[in-house]
């Protein structure tokens, strides 16, 4: 059973955000249940997947420490732009502002279990980002000087600053067949 | 919405604007806005053609009906079919969305297309403006199957390539039209998102009326041609 988790404020936002990683997840063969940033997520899960939300969209971050049980979970993780940045949060780093709207190329700068090609096209949306990760963190990605994915060093938790569900949906698939 | 019931959240009350072309797509958007926000008015932008590289091109006269039957108000700018002129009308019709009916957020029928989106969303941001795009990267016969089940009447005002023949113009979208759509995915998109058809909604379950054509021409070739509606009128449902 795969946690999906929405952090998306407004109901109209999770069929832009959710229902597409929803979709993915059961394309690939697995069932999953949906949970909100701000409600228990107590449970057994094989994976969580963090969705991303609306650019205007900040709520989730005055919920960052419903987030914290993931520090002791054995599972994988993969978040998604909010999701992202939730995951750099719980591990002490500092997000900066960065806007990016729209498809940029990436770059893929360490050997990685979610992606095979050395560059990609991604399509972003987001409002902040990372420049710099501390020592917990290992970059795999870079778009221009923003560390867009990172793997949570010792654990497979992942991060993903672009919206892999429009443009690269095997990075989805790949997380969810590891 | 994914196999439970989600509770309403707080703050639903926003007050939204739809981007709306009187197609099936923003009409389907309209109506999922219309059940968690408060819909305070419809924007449209008229592109100078078919040519557009952002807009559907919407019988202006057609969606002022369907203004009238939605009982909404209804703000429209025209534009050239270049990125720049689109952009521009796009940045003035919301502006004034946010001026006039104090919106703070925009709702289209986006479902693909990242040119579109990308576009959408940066002028969203530049006015302030939240972003919802309740379709995105939904499967495209599910969106058509969506609205025949809430009981839109669609017809068919616009095809442009083969296998879509003019014969299809004027035509009501159907369950069967739907499967042949889906057996034709190869060739084109169910829902027409790479230009390969357009619709005119005339029902819907927000319209107090429903639209009726009463006088029409069909004009161009046998794989792209285009109804044109010379006289419609509202008629009680």
């Amino acid at each position: 059973m795969i946690l999906v988790i929405s952090t998306c404020r407004y109901e109209l936002s999770e069929g832009e955000f959710v229902r597409p990683i929803v979709e993915i997840v059961k394309g690939c063969g697995f069932d999953c249940t949906v949970r909100r940033y701000y409600e228990r997520m107590d449970g057994e899960y094989s994976g969580v997947i963090i969705c991303g939300t609306a650019l205007r969209d900040f709520d989730y971050l005055n919920h960052v420490d419903n987030f914290r049980w993931l520090v002791n979970y054995d599972g994988k993780v993969l978040g998604i732009c909010a999701g992202y940045q939730i995951l750099a949060m719980i591990y002490s780093n500092t997000l900066e502002r960065i806007k990016k709207i729209g498809v940029y190329n990436v770059r893929i700068v360490r050997e990685n279990p979610l992606i095979e090609k050395d560059e990609i096209r991604s399509y972003f949306l987001h409002s902040y980002a990372l420049r710099r990760v501390n020592e917990s963190l290992e970059p795999l990605a870079l778009q221009d000087d923003e560390i867009c994915m990172f793997k949570v060093r010792g654990r497979e938790f992942y991060g993903v600053c672009f919206h892999p569900e429009v443009l690269n949906g095997e990075i989805i698939s790949n997380f969810l067949y590891l | 919405m994914f196999g439970r019931q989600f509770k309403r959240l707080s703050g639903d009350g926003m007050r939204v604007c739809v981007l709306y072309s009187g197609g099936k797509d923003s009409n389907l958007a309209l109506l999922k806005a219309y059940e968690v926000f408060e819909v305070a008015c419809l924007v449209t932008i008229k592109p100078r053609s078919e040519e557009s590289c952002l807009f559907h091109y919407p019988n202006t006269e057609l969606v002022k009906l369907q203004a009238e039957s939605l009982d909404l108000p209804l703000i429209i700018d025209t534009c050239s079919d270049d990125e720049e002129s689109s952009l521009k009308a796009l940045y003035n019709v919301l502006s004034k969305a946010k001026e006039l009916h104090e919106v703070e957020g925009v709702v289209t029928g986006a479902i693909r297309s990242t040119y579109q989106a990308t576009r959408f969303q940066r002028v969203c941001d530049d006015l302030e403006l939240w972003c919802f795009n309740p379709l995105w990267l939904r499967d495209e016969v599910s969106i058509l199957n969506e609205a025949l089940n809430y009981g839109f009447e669609i017809i068919f005002t616009r095809i442009a390539g083969y296998p879509l023949r003019k014969t299809m113009l004027g035509k009501r979208l159907t369950r069967e039209i739907v499967r042949i759509f889906c057996e034709m995915r190869r060739y084109l998109n169910p829902a027409g998102e790479g230009g390969e058809y357009e619709t005119l909604v005339l029902d819907m379950p927000l319209f107090k009326k429903k639209l009726i054509i009463t006088d029409y021409e069909i004009v161009g070739g046998d794989y792209d041609a285009t109804l044109l509606v010379k006289r419609a009128e509202l008629v009680g449902k």
